[in-house]
């Protein structure tokens, strides 16, 4: 066996403590929990419309997704163009 | 004197605190019923406790809802409550029933949010007075006794004289009397069983004062404050995307590593949008939601009620429940608004970009809000609460039932040396197995 792959291995026990332990206290206080006003509001959208432009190619990159991907992540603000509010 | 019919500056609100924290609101909370690992791995007591049922919500679609007045219409009389488990009121002394008036019908609160110009608001849900006390004085049409209410926590009185009921009906500048109110559906017996199941599920690694403590027939019926809100809205969002274009490896062995190359493209994307029943926590210390500081959280997380179904305000609905009183604007509600509404906006506009394998970085967006429509509303939960001594006062654990659907969600506070027991015996036997593979290896 090599050094990499028996680190890896050593690792298992602390990781499977961390992950049982930090399960099991969201299971217990909910602290992740809220309303997901995202699925459980009712919404009536048009069709969404935009644009695709090729801009750039990624050449030989070891990242699996893009820098910064926060596609998932709706409640994560990015910057705010001013709009309208009334 | 041309300066005379300037207006006054508007006022500007005070600033709102961040609604931020680990946990809520900013992360989008984990489908229900997930649990981050396979319980199968699990040993049995811990996956048994997992997977033990949840408390089921009911659905509650209520028939078409009548008139109701304060005094009895049969009778005249003032001794009437809510019946318990429907919408309906009933009359102490001669036992008549009838409806209140959904508040969707008689105000058209479920039409024309897709024509919303401008900033509607409701009668109940205009700004308050900060003059406005909490204290109000009747004078008692039975007797002419003065009775006193305090709406910080109840909106009913008896004249201790004559036994007249009163019931604060009037909208008083203190935002104390809302638009409408949704009657609880949920009895006290359901709730308590479905605190009880919910428990139940999470007893093992319970704070053991917790678990000797626990009597859930002290659960309180509350009206907690909300605002309801309509919107019609656009949103932009633009950022970039990446398409993998190929994957490929070099090296051997251990060296062996992947390598992808993409195309990445700038996006822009433009939604229409209208929500419907929006809901907003309208006092401050519910709307805070940092779980380091609170529990609130779970109170938030049984939204949403069955907004459509509430009645016009009438006092006698809470008469044997406690109420809390809003004391948010709509001002101060408009950046927690528009926070959500950006938010549903990225949620739709991710259907059109499911192409890019590689992710989507957005950048940049904006939201353009046409019109909203804001109704005040009382909402019926079923709360238990333990407090946990600590540090800072320590920590008020909530178990909260929708009074309408019976969504059941807690914080029990957990024992943490059998908690850090559990976990350390967990990552033994798992470094163990780790250890002989290793040995049996080499």
């Amino acid at each position: 066996m090599s050094d990499d792959g028996g680190l890896w291995l050593l690792l298992m026990g602390p990781a499977g403590a961390v992950g049982v332990y930090w399960a099991l206290y969201r299971h217990y206080r909910n602290t992740d929990k809220s309303h997901a006003f995202e699925r459980e509001t009712a919404v009536q959208a048009k069709p969404v419309t935009g644009s695709d432009q090729k801009v750039d190619e990624v050449k030989g990159t070891q990242r699996t997704r893009i820098p910064g991907d926060n596609v998932h992540e709706y409640r994560k603000r990015v910057q705010r163009i001013q709009g309208d509010s009334s | 004197m041309s300066n005379a019919n300037i207006p006054p500056p508007p006022r500007v609100p005070p600033p709102v605190p961040a609604y931020t924290g680990p946990g809520s609101p900013r992360d989008v909370p984990p489908p229900a019923g997930s649990f981050p690992i396979d319980p199968a791995t699990l040993p049995k007591p811990i996956r048994d406790e997992l997977q033990a049922p949840d408390p089921v919500a009911i659905d509650t679609s209520a028939a078409e809802l009548k008139d109701g007045l304060n005094r009895c219409p049969k009778c005249g009389a003032t001794d009437i409550r809510h019946k318990a488990g429907s919408d309906l009121l009933i009359c102490l002394y001669c036992r008549n029933e009838w409806q209140g008036k959904r508040v969707e019908e008689e105000f058209g609160l479920g039409a024309g949010i897709d024509q919303l110009k401008g900033r509607i608001i409701a009668s109940g849900a205009r700004d308050i007075d900060a003059a406005a006390a909490s204290l109000m004085s009747f004078k008692c049409t039975g007797c002419g006794a003065e009775v006193t209410v305090n709406t910080e926590s109840t909106m009913t009185a008896r004249c201790h004289w004559c036994r007249h009921v009163f019931g604060v009906n009037e909208q008083v500048a203190n935002g104390a009397v809302p638009d409408a109110v949704l009657p609880f559906h949920i009895k006290k017996d359901d709730a308590v069983a479905r605190i009880r199941q919910f428990v139940d599920k999470r007893r093992l690694f319970a704070l053991q004062a917790f678990k000797e403590q626990f009597t859930p027939e002290n659960v309180i019926g509350v009206y907690l404050p909300y605002m309801i809100v309509d919107g019609n809205v656009s949103s932009n969002v633009a950022g970039q995307g990446e398409i993998e274009t190929r994957r490929y490896t070099q090296g051997s062995g251990d060296k062996k590593k992947t390598y992808y190359d993409a195309d990445v493209y700038q996006l822009d994307r433009h939604v229409d949008f209208t929500v419907d029943d929006l809901t907003l926590e309208s006092s401050t210390e519910r709307g805070n939601l940092d779980t380091r500081a609170n529990t609130n959280n779970i109170i938030n997380t049984i939204l949403p009620f069955d907004t459509k179904n509430a009645v016009k305000w009438n006092a006698s609905y809470l008469s044997g429940f406690t109420s809390e009183k809003r004391d948010r604007d709509v001002e101060h509600l408009q950046p927690r608004l528009e926070d959500q509404l950006l938010s549903i906006a990225r949620a739709q506009v991710q259907a059109s970009v499911r192409q890019y394998n590689r992710g989507v970085r957005w950048e940049q967006e904006r939201l353009d809000v046409h019109g909203t429509r804001w109704v005040s509303m009382y909402l019926p939960i079923w709360l238990y609460s333990y407090h946990q001594p600590g540090s800072k006062g320590g920590l008020l654990h909530y178990i909260a039932v929708n009074g309408r659907t019976g969504e059941t969600m807690g914080s029990v506070p957990v024992q943490q040396w059998k908690l850090l027991l559990a976990a350390l015996t967990v990552g033994g036997f798992l470094e163990g197995i780790a250890l002989w593979i290793i040995g049996a290896s080499s």
